[in-house]
């Protein structure tokens, strides 16, 4: 079962992404609503893969992915983003992020998007 | 709140926060005409999150609102326009704002959100362009945009290699990739693909080609699929592998060219006028410089389990009270059984402290209401006023809050509307042009006190008086009636001094509310008001709603309750300390002062034998300076006790302001000695 870091500031989104990744089997072991949080819950949790918001207060989802890669360059990362945010993904790409998902999206494509990695 | 999915709950709860922490920022920044960095991406990040929640369950309209706010911050954060009409902008963002909010209460209220936007949207739209234009920035931006794309020579990644390698074992190959039709953003996943090929291939050139800074050839690689061409020892067979990885590929086709003259100077070709995608340093990139907001982890609970709590622990005080005040081991030595029913009590009292102090919010979003309130009417009346807010930290029971929320704001806008006057008239009373009203949330003991003053032309007693006479609101005598009585007149249902309805306020309704609602809370609300020079309300409600300390008492076959800390003290007096004033009152002298004496069993006419005063108890107590004796029977034990509301049918009693169930099954009224020391 992968074990599953959710990264977002919206309470609501991390219901959501928790309640569709559970439903599929896999195991949320953490939420962080901020970068500077997500990761030091990575180091202590050391999940599969982080779901990662981008805007967040704080320190946002790209900050936070380069300092996560920096400290596991093996990290399995996936964006969260929305339309018009395609240069923060190429650069969370570019960081080494595994992947990213456009908001708002359905079950499958999360699902999809996970078990890709 | 009935029940919903805990999604949608949640959904809603934070909208409504984010809602209420946006529009904050937003009277906050027309205040200091400026908005600050850190507002601004504030703000962005409020519209981005519930443009993406409300996407994900499908709330379009919500989404669309909030994307056009969205995409008015964006501009204001990347190009800084220095002309803003913060008025105007102020008015939009809280006109969407309010927006947001009602399709969220529809949905709260189990109703579709149909509200159409178009008209809003438009508006958005517009104040966009005359930003743009009013800052001669519609180039500037675009400029912009290409500006993050350009090549940057010194810390250039390149991704295309030119073809000088010499590795024998290299093929050329052709791929053409498809993508599913819904996975949305072709260009940024063509880029992925990109990147990772990367890894085991030498990309050489791929169409099309300006995937990250143009959105349009997400059209282009949907119709003809995106092309790379690339050299790599790797097999066909692990390209394919490679590329099946990535997600929502459709279609892979993959070719190997043979001919190497023929790709040759297809390579050279494309060599020649290589357009080489730079990407920035990306931890360079501008640090993400947002406020740091404090939050706080925390979970939501349904109020109706704090509810259920509530009365749990309630009944839990009565049930002890049962046990160890049960009359079958009264007058038993327990020593053991004691010191256990101490402890027992001691765990009680920590729970009830736990359970108030889990009910207990902040005032601060209520309070911070007004300021929108005070906002909005300076606009729609054409007057200048001021809000202050005082105690902000203050804490009140959940309860409390819900029901303080309405009074307030039609105090404030009765304020507003027939208190401050206009800049003119106040220039010709002699006053500051600029109105001032200042709300004050306090503790105080047991009560919290709500003070809203404002700096008005205050009330006018004659004018209260007529209106009250025409509208045959006066009982008894008028000359009797005091200045308070006068002024919380305009509380009274059906009461308006002034003629003219405004949008606020003056239909008639409303300041009627402020007392039904506050008296749900056992609360009251006294006006006072300097002619010409202020008003002010004061709301007191009890701080505690369920439980006190109470001493209990007996008159007759009646026991009362009264709260412990009103005491000042008790004692038996003889007739002779007893003294007459011309009314024939009781009094008696106590230190040098005065004291009037009130007897329980007069006042509400009950029957008992202990009539004479050497046979009874006084007890003195106090609330606000003020004392009064009570003359009872006799004092029958401190206890906790539960407070209730009167049943429905029995209308207000003089002096009582509830009532109890004690540990031996009477029920007992509570006095309300607010009341009783002004009887």
């Amino acid at each position: 079962m992968k074990k599953i870091l959710i990264v977002d500031d919206a309470a609501f989104m991390r219901l959501s992404l928790k309640t569709m990744l559970e439903k599929n089997g896999f195991e949320v072991v953490g939420e962080a609503e901020n970068g500077r949080k997500a990761i030091e819950k990575y180091k202590i949790l050391k999940p599969d893969v982080v779901t990662m918001d981008i805007t967040m207060p704080d320190m946002d989802g790209v900050e936070a992915l380069s300092e996560i890669m920096k400290f596991d360059s093996k990290a399995n990362v996936i964006m969260l983003s929305a339309m018009g945010q395609e240069e923060k993904i190429r650069d969370a790409v570019l960081l080494g992020a595994k992947n990213f998902i456009v908001k708002p999206f359905k079950e499958e494509f999360l699902i999809k998007t996970l078990s890709k990695l | 709140m009935n029940n919903k999915e805990p999604m949608l709950e949640m959904f809603i709860f934070e909208t409504f926060e984010m809602i209420e922490q946006l529009q904050q920022l937003m009277i906050d920044s027309e205040k200091i005409k400026k908005l600050e960095i850190d507002s601004v991406n504030e703000i962005f990040r409020i519209m981005h999150t519930i443009k993406g929640s409300s996407g994900m369950m499908m709330f379009d309209n919500i989404a669309n609102i909030s994307h056009t706010i969205e995409d008015l911050f964006y501009f204001i954060r990347e190009s800084k326009p220095e002309k803003i009409d913060y008025s105007i902008l102020t008015d939009l963002v809280l006109e969407g704002s309010d927006l947001i909010k009602a399709e969220t209460e529809k949905i709260n209220n189990d109703k579709e959100a149909d509200g159409d936007f178009t008209i809003f949207i438009e508006k958005a739209h517009k104040l966009l362009d005359i930003l743009k234009a009013s800052n001669n920035l519609c180039e500037n931006l675009e400029n912009d945009k290409t500006k993050k794309i350009i090549v940057n020579e010194k810390e250039a990644h390149k991704y295309y290699l030119s073809n000088d390698k010499t590795n024998t074992n290299i093929k050329l190959f052709s791929a053409t990739l498809f993508f599913d039709e819904v996975c949305e953003m072709e260009n940024i996943r063509a880029f992925t693909v990109i990147h990772k090929l990367n890894e085991i291939a030498e990309v050489s050139y791929f169409h099309p080609e300006d995937i990250i800074e143009n959105n349009e050839t997400c059209e282009v690689i949907k119709q003809q699929g995106f092309k790379i061409f690339f050299k790599t020892s790797y097999s066909i067979e692990d390209i394919r592998e490679s590329f099946m990885e990535t997600v929502f590929l459709s279609k892979v086709d993959i070719e190997q060219l043979d001919d190497e003259n023929e790709s040759d100077e297809k390579f050279k070709k494309k060599d020649n006028n290589a357009i080489e995608v730079i990407i920035d340093n990306v931890t360079d990139n501008e640090k993400a410089n947002y406020k740091t907001t404090q939050r706080q982890s925390l979970i939501s609970v349904d109020v109706k389990k704090l509810d259920m709590l509530m009365d749990l622990v309630g009944e839990l005080v009565i049930s002890e009270a049962m046990v160890t005040k049960n009359s079958e081991i009264s007058g038993l030595q327990l020593d053991g059984f004691n010191k256990a029913a101490r402890q027992h009590r001691k765990r009680l009292s920590d729970l009830q402290d736990v359970v108030m102090s889990i009910r207990m919010v902040s005032i601060a979003p209520t309070l911070n209401k007004m300021n929108r309130l005070v906002r909005d009417m300076c606009k729609k009346l054409n007057k200048d006023a001021e809000l202050e807010i005082i105690g902000q930290d203050t804490e009140v029971d959940k309860n409390i809050i819900e029901h303080i929320g309405d009074p307030l704001m039609h105090i404030v806008r009765n304020s507003m509307d027939h208190g401050i006057e206009t800049e003119e008239e106040r220039i010709a009373s002699g006053k500051s042009p600029k109105g001032k009203l200042t709300i004050e949330a306090k503790n105080t003991g047991g009560e919290v006190w709500i003070i809203i003053k404002d700096d008005g032309k205050g009330l006018n007693k004659d004018k209260i008086l007529k209106k009250a006479r025409n509208n045959g609101l006066i009982k008894g005598k008028e000359d009797e009636l005091t200045a308070k009585e006068i002024y919380s007149m305009i509380f009274l249902p059906g009461f308006s001094t002034n003629e003219n309805v405004t949008e606020f306020s003056g239909r008639g309704v409303g300041m009627d509310v402020v007392i039904k609602e506050i008296e749900k809370v056992r609360g009251t609300v006294t006006v006072d008001s300097v002619e010409g020079k202020e008003t002010t309300t004061s709301i007191k409600i009890p701080l505690t709603l369920a439980i006190i300390d109470g001493m209990t008492i007996k008159v007759g076959n009646s026991t009362f309750t009264m709260p412990v800390t009103s005491i000042r003290q008790s004692f038996i007096i003889k007739k002779e300390d007893v003294i007459k004033d011309l009314d024939n009152k009781e009094m008696i002298l106590i230190r040098g002062e005065c004291h009037s004496i009130l007897r329980l069993h007069e006042f509400y006419n009950i029957k008992t034998d202990r009539v004479n005063i050497e046979d009874g108890i006084v007890i003195m107590v106090e609330d606000q300076g003020k004392t009064r004796c009570i003359f009872a029977d006799a004092l029958i034990g401190e206890q906790q006790v539960v407070i209730k509301a009167l049943p429905d049918y029995i209308k207000k009693v003089k002096g009582v302001s509830g009532c109890s169930l004690l540990g031996d099954a009477t029920i007992s009224l509570i006095l309300d000695i607010s009341e009783i020391v002004n009887l």
